[in-house]
Formats: C-alpha cells, structure tokens, sequence
C-alpha cells in the first residue's frame, strides 16, 4: 500500500516538472503558427464577393488584428481559464471539437497498439527461439513488407479487398454504420458505450468498422515492436538465469515466459509506449482513408486552412497525452521490473 | 433436448426473426434516404456567418426558404438553373415596377416556419435588414444588387414587403434567390440575440429557425449533417413537399473511397469525385454520370500584369501562344469540361459579347517566340508558376506540361506548389506573377465578371489589370437597360481582353454528379451544389 502511494506522489511529481515543457509547447506552436506564411482570414474569406471587409471582419473575430504579444498573453489567458478557442473550420469550440474526436482516435489506437502487440510479442518470441530459422526469416520478411506498405496504401487495398470485392466490411465511413442510432455518450469510446447500454448489435457493428481502419495501422507498427522482442530476447535467452532455469528442468514455457520473456519486455513497453504516441498523432492518413472523425485529420484540415486556434489546441493535447504516457510507461516499468523505480 | 438448450434454440429463432424485420424496415427506409457523400464540411448552419463552406450553403438551402429561386432550363439536355427565370418561393407573386425602382413581394398565405407560426413581411424585413447590416457575407452580394440599407425595405402589410432601389438594377431580383438572404423566424432569431449580438449570429451558426423544406435532425460540425423531411412544406416545384424523408450529408475525405460508396450503391450521389474515378464509373456504365459545364465558372492561367515581364503584353501573348492546350485539358481533366480555347474570330471580332467565350488562341510556337522577340527578350526568362495544394489533382499534370512547353521558347519555369491558405494570401498581395486559379459567379453576367474580376486593386482581380477604358464600359453595362447595346457592350470587353491578354481562360470544369442509377431531378446549380429538394428516386 505504502508503495502504490509512494508511486502516486511520485507520478504526480514527474507531472508536475513536465509542465514547463507543455508551457514551451504552447508557446512554441503559438508562435510557429504566426511565422508561418498564410493568413487565415484571407483563405476564410473567400465567397464570391468577399473582399477587404469581410477579411477585416473575420481578422477581428479571431484576434488577429491584435499586436502578437497581445495575442500571445490573451491566448495564454484563455488557455488557463480552460478555454483552447474556436475553430473556423468547423465553427466549434476546439476543446469541445477535441473532447469528441479524441476519443474516436484513442479507441483506434489502443486497437491497433493492442492488435500489434498481440501479434508482435509472439513473433518476435518465435524468431527470438530459433535465429536463423525459416521462422526467422519469415518473421523478418512479414516485418519488413509491414512496414514498407505505406498506411494508406494498406488500407485502400484491405478496402478494396474486404468491401468493395468481397463485401465482407461494412462501408468505410467513419465509426459506425451512418443508418444506425449511436449509444448515449458515456466515454465517447464506442465499444465501451455501446456495452454500457447493453446494445450487442450495435458494438458489433462498430466493431466491423474499427477493425480494417486498425488492421492498417497494425501492419504498420508490428515491425518495430517484433524486432525490438527478438532482440531483446536473443539477450535474455542468452544470459545465465536462463542456463540455470533450463538445467533446473523447469518446463520450457515457464523459461521463456516467466524468466526470459519478463526479463526481455522492458524494450517492448518503452517501444510500445513511443508507438503509441506517434501513432495517435501521425494517423492521419487511416483516419482520411476510412473518413475516421480523429484528432490527427482534424489537425491536418485545420494546419492547411492556417486554422490557428485548432492547431495550437491538437499540438498541446498530443504534449500532454506524450507526457502521460511516458509517466504509464515508466509505471509499467516497476511492475514488470520490480527494480526500477520511477523518481 | 435440455431446457437450456430449447431456450437457446428459441433465442436464436427469435434473434433471427428480429433481425429480418429490422432489415426489411431498413430497407424500406432506405429508399427514402438520400446519401450524399462529400469530400467538403458543413460548418455552419447559417451560410450568412464569415467562413462558411459551400456544403453549408447547400443545407441552408435545405433548411430556409428565400423570397425567391431560380427556375431551371435545359442546357444540352442537362438541367441546370436558369438566371432568367425568377419564381416565388415564400412570395406567392412579386412585381417590378416599371420605372425598375420598386419590387414589390406578396407572401404566400400558407407559409408556415418549422414551429408553426406563420411567415410574415416582419420576419422578411429583419431577415433582409439582418444581410445588409449584420457583418455577415451577404452584405458584399446584396452591394452587387445595389440593396445597402435596411431603409430599402418596408412592410406593406402582414404579407407584403417592398424593396427599393436607387437605380434600375439588373441584379436586384436575381441577388434575393442567392444564399444569403434566406428568411428567418425573427421572434425565434430576436429571443437568441444579445446585446452583443443583436442578430443572433452565434446562435444561428448552430440552429436552425426557418420554414424551409428541411429540418436538421444532427449536426455535427466536420462529418455529417442529418436532415428530417418537413412534411408541412410546399413551396418546391410542384407544391408538394421534398421527396426523401431524411438527407445524409456525409463527409467523406478520400475520393476514392467515396467513388466506391457510390459504385457499391451505399452512397446516392456524389459530386466531387477525381475526372479519373468518373471516366471509370461512366465506362461501367453502373451509375448515371451527369457531367455539366459549369458555365458560370472559369479556370484560368494568370499573369501579374503590374510584374515585370508580365507588364508587357507581348510576353502575356507569347505565354497565350506557348501553352499546349490540348495537352493540358486531356492531363487535367480528362477532357471533362468546356475549352475555352483554339476557336477561329472571324475578322478577329470577339463571336459574342457573353462571358466568357473560347479565345482565338492555341499551341504556336514559332509565333510565341516572335511575340518574345518583340518583347524584347528573344532569349527568355525564368519565373515561378504556383498552384494550390487543394487543386493538386488537377493543377499537378498541367503545371508541369507547362513548364515543359514554355522552356521550348526559353522561358525557365519553377513549380510552386503552396497550401491554400497561403495561396490566396500571396494572392491578395499581389506577389506571385505566374499562377493557376479558379473564378466563379452567382450571377452570370458580361459585367459581372468585369466588374469583379478585372477592376480595382483586390484580391479577385488576379491579374491586377488597371485599364480605364475597361472599368468604363464596364460599369455603364452595369444599368444598360438595351439588351442589344449591352451585347455590344460585351463584345468591345472581349476585344479588350483579348488584346490585353491579362490572363487566359482555358476551361470551365464539368461538374460531375454521379449517382445510383435511381435517382432523379439532378439540377446544377448556382451555387455549385445539389439542392436536395430537387431529387427524387423512381
């Protein structure tokens, strides 16, 4: 008990020295966005007859005919009192446009980090057990079309395959069927909401539509996530506990397992943990092909249109979500090594 | 067999049996759905507010009534709005006076908005009021039909409402059918506002309150708006209410998967699809592909024409006669749209005075390098030709058959491709001499696009053009009641445009609606978008 405790306090303060990053972040992308050529209220103003005013006018409603440092210290305000600012794109709050769609993405991810890991730790485990083996090599070849297929590419292929050929997918539009009623909103993670209101049709059809889009995404990361196993277990399955383990005559799954596997995961969760980061950030291109409503399009959309307000509220959410998922993967760390201590 | 095990079977007779229904009752629905996919968002409910998209004006449509609409013609066996034709919407019959000053709209008796209440001259003049005075987009439209000030609107009575006009305006009538002076609730609009707001703008971004045919059921700003059939309306053709019980605006980005939602039959119609996925669906012949010309826009190639050397008008003529033309329609658009080129003047008159008309221009190498001879620069030049990274898929392939062209009479050409947001900022600065760039018009007429997109020191003026003697002709067409002084009037434009080269029009994109073969009364409109009131399914 004492030691969970111990670990709060300490996460809790690992959060607290990474808040003057977050503020540099934020400064940063502020600033960026302003050096960066384009300026929002010409491209928004562009009707048929929208001229000077009008670009005067929407100047006025997104701040900018404020001097910067203005600018910079009203947003900084704004920011502090919760409030990330407004889109012109979609016409919404950015917090309220983030607080739907980031769910939309976590729930793609952590399927396609789980998806990968399913498949990766056991590969690499393969190859790891027989180096130089057909298994071997074909582990590596599997790895190495993953991550040589670009995203997009795997996934208009598997599109054209599962639901235009066979017709097995359902149409790739988004999370759910657009003709069937959505969950109350609970958690914004469908999966989640629809077992919640105890609806089983209803998840399993927002199960069909995640399924390709994180298929996809999967492909993409087994790669680094088998290599880093293989690895990190040609180590361990070298090193001397495991001699000892195996002239014990312990059963061969317990010395590949509980000895070699926990000694070589360390790797894989610091791995995993990068992964999924970039991921969730970097998606953009499943999120477009499967029209997925995540945060990483949302961000692209509004980075082309020079959408300020959107593209300063996404990159200080992916700081964040950075942030804590380092503090989980160091959290991790002490239950799979009971060593290490986070401080 | 066990207790449980009969259950289960029941269970699973039952689950059967539930789910055929529920597809039979889908199905039906189904049918009644329209399903539109687009690679664009609505971001609005109120096209009025500043950066509305152009999906949102189709909703709009959908979900608000104006005092009046375009009726449509055929145009080579295509339906599309016809800017002659002026007929009610929410005005049972409206009257010019003669002297062209005065409109005067009666309102139909009937008209009720989606709450019940029924529309009244009030809620026309604070609609109207609201476009000329909010700082709203309409503001600029309703300029080009000389209608400024809420004075220009009174109440008759109940149902009637008159606008006046300082000066005989073609424009007038045809501006009160665009988007932006739709009518709204004003109690419902006035209940919303604030001091800060006196005309609800927040509000009305993210609601509706109209009497339109169309009521919103979701909305969700960036993926889908849902719209529910309003059963009460009448005001469509033929003074029924909308076919589709429930519309689906989706937006899907990728074009490709959009061309399979509608090969697949899941998706009703499409409109944004690349030429490329068109001439496949139009060969597997699936799909009905109506493709329109989309006459009152022009694609062009645009010269700086304040920017040496673009400042002489023999390098303006030697780039007319470079460009490979054929090449470029073929690479672009695989030939879907209009030329606006290689045509033969007689005598070298303009053939009309409409705009645009196709120019007597095409690929001419050796007089392209005598016009540089002349311009003094036999040898050539380098400068960059920019494009936007929105209109890729076409500007790529032709961006670089003319840089292949042009360097055969010596002109080095770099290929900027920028973002669009920095597109038109460099544009409305005036700072890229070379580039490629789309116009469109509402109001397709000679004047309308001199006036707009070849006079003053704006950003529509692409190639910052400053010629008197055009301005003039211009601005007298403007209220030049003679049609046939007027066709004159166009046809000296034409000439002065042809003479100047300021820039070249090369096409006028078709716009290529596919849809299930089912669906019928595709009408293209002003707007460039689907009025979902015009569809119905057979």
């Amino acid at each position: 008990m004492q030691a969970l405790g111990a670990t709060v306090v300490r996460a809790g303060r690992r959060f607290l020295s990474s808040l003057p990053a977050l503020f540099g972040v934020l400064v940063f992308t502020f600033l960026l966005m302003r050096v960066l050529p384009g300026d929002p209220a010409v491209f928004f103003a562009s009707g048929p007859n929208a001229g000077k005013e009008e670009i005067e006018v929407i100047r006025k409603q997104m701040g900018l005919n404020k001097p910067v440092p203005e600018q910079l210290m009203l947003y900084l305000y704004d920011v502090g009192s919760g409030n990330l600012g407004r889109s012109m794109m979609t016409g919404q709050l950015v917090t309220k446009d983030l607080r739907e769609r980031l769910p939309a993405s976590l729930e793609l991810t952590f399927t396609a980090l789980l998806i990968a890991l399913v498949t990766a730790v056991p590969l690499g485990v393969l190859a790891a057990l027989r180096p130089g083996s057909i298994i071997d090599h074909g582990v590596r070849f599997f790895c190495a079309l993953g991550v040589c297929v670009p995203t997009f590419v795997s996934g208009l292929l598997l599109i054209y395959v599962f639901y235009y050929l066979l017709g097995l997918a359902p149409d790739p539009t988004g999370r759910v069927d657009i003709f069937a009623s959505l969950p109350p909103r609970r958690t914004g993670f469908l999966l989640i909401d629809f077992l919640l209101a105890g609806d089983f049709d209803g998840w399993w059809a927002a199960f069909r539509q995640l399924i390709l889009p994180a298929l996809s995404m999967a492909l993409f990361v087994v790669a680094p996530l088998a290599r880093i196993t293989r690895a990190s277990m040609l180590v361990s399955l070298g090193s001397d506990f495991v001699r000892t383990a195996r002239s014990v005559g312990l059963p061969w799954w317990r010395v590949v397992v509980t000895y070699a596997l926990r000694n070589a995961i360390l790797p894989v969760i610091t791995i995993a943990g990068i992964v999924f980061s970039t991921m969730l950030g970097a998606n953009v291109l499943v999120e477009k092909v499967f029209s997925w409503p995540g945060v990483a399009s949302y961000a692209l959309d509004a980075l082309l249109s020079s959408d300020y307000a959107p593209v300063q509220g996404f990159v200080l959410l992916m700081a964040t979500v950075f942030v804590i998922v380092n503090l989980l993967v160091d959290i991790l760390y002490g239950i799979a090594d009971p060593r290490v201590t986070i401080g | 067999m066990s207790v449980t095990g009969s259950r289960r079977l029941l269970m699973v007779v039952a689950s059967i049996a539930f789910s055929l229904a529920a597809g039979s009752v889908q199905a039906q629905t189904r049918a009644e759905t329209l399903r539109y996919v687009t690679g664009a968002s609505v971001n609005t409910l109120d096209p009025n507010i500043p950066g509305s998209t152009r999906e949102a004006f189709a909703v709009s449509l959908s979900t608000y009534d104006r005092l009046v609409s375009f009726g449509r013609k055929q145009l080579n066996g295509k339906w599309v709005f016809d800017l002659g034709k002026i007929t009610g919407e929410l005005a049972e019959s409206y009257e010019v006076s003669p002297d062209g000053l005065k409109m005067t709209f009666r309102l139909r008796k009937d008209a009720k908005f989606q709450d019940g209440t029924p529309v009244t001259a009030e809620d026309v003049k604070w609609s109207l009021d609201r476009v000329v005075t909010a700082p709203v987009l309409g503001k600029a439209q309703l300029l080009t039909g000389s209608m400024t000030s809420a004075d220009q609107f009174k109440v008759i009575d109940p149902l009637t409402i008159e606008v006046t006009l300082p000066k005989p305006d073609k424009l007038a009538l045809p501006n009160l059918a665009t988007v932006y002076p739709i009518i709204f609730n004003s109690k419902v609009a006035k209940a919303h506002a604030t001091a800060d707001d006196p005309w609800a703008l927040a509000w009305l971004k993210e609601n509706t309150a109209g009497s339109g045919a169309y009521k919103i059921e979701t909305f969700k700003p960036g993926e889908q708006v849902i719209m529910a059939r309003n059963a009460e309306w009448n005001r469509g053709t033929a003074d029924k209410s909308a076919f589709f019980k429930r519309v689906i605006v989706q937006s899907v980005p990728e074009p490709a998967t959009r061309a399979n939602l509608v090969e697949r039959g899941d998706a009703d119609l499409v409109i944004d699809l690349q030429a490329s996925d068109v001439q496949s669906l139009e060969a597997k012949a699936k799909l009905k592909v109506i493709s329109t010309p989309q006459y009152n826009a022009v694609t062009f190639v645009s010269m700086n024409n304040q920017i040496p050397p673009f400042d002489n008008v023999n390098v303006r003529r030697a780039i007319a006669f470079a460009l490979p033309y054929d090449d470029m329609f073929k690479a672009a658009l695989f030939g879907r749209g209009s030329p606006l080129f290689g045509a033969t003047w007689a005598d070298g008159k303009p053939t009309s005075g409409a705009y645009p008309i196709p120019q007597p221009v095409k690929l001419d190498l050796d007089k392209a390098k005598e016009y540089l001879k002349a311009a003094g620069m036999p040898d050539g030049f380098s400068t960059t030709f920019s494009f936007n990274v929105g209109q890729a898929s076409t500007a790529e392939p032709m961006a670089a058959l003319v840089k292949e062209s042009l360097a055969k009479i010596g002109i080095k050409v770099d290929i900027q491709k920028l973002p669009d947001a920095q597109m038109s900022t460099q544009i409305n600065e005036k700072k890229l001499p070379f580039f490629t760039e789309g116009i469109v018009a509402w109001l397709p007429s000679t004047d309308y696009f001199y006036r707009n997109f070849y006079t003053g020191n704006q950003r529509w003026n692409y190639s910052s053009i400053n010629n008197p003697e055009l301005v003039e002709i211009a601005q007298k067409a403007r209220f030049e009641p003679d049609a046939s002084k007027y066709e004159e009037d166009g046809i000296k434009l034409n000439a002065i445009h042809f003479s100047e080269i300021p820039q070249i029009p090369l096409w006028q994109p078709s716009q290529d609606a596919v849809m299930a073969s089912s669906v019928e009364g595709y009408t293209y409109q002003f707007h460039r978008q689907v009025d979902y009131r015009d569809l119905n399914r057979k």
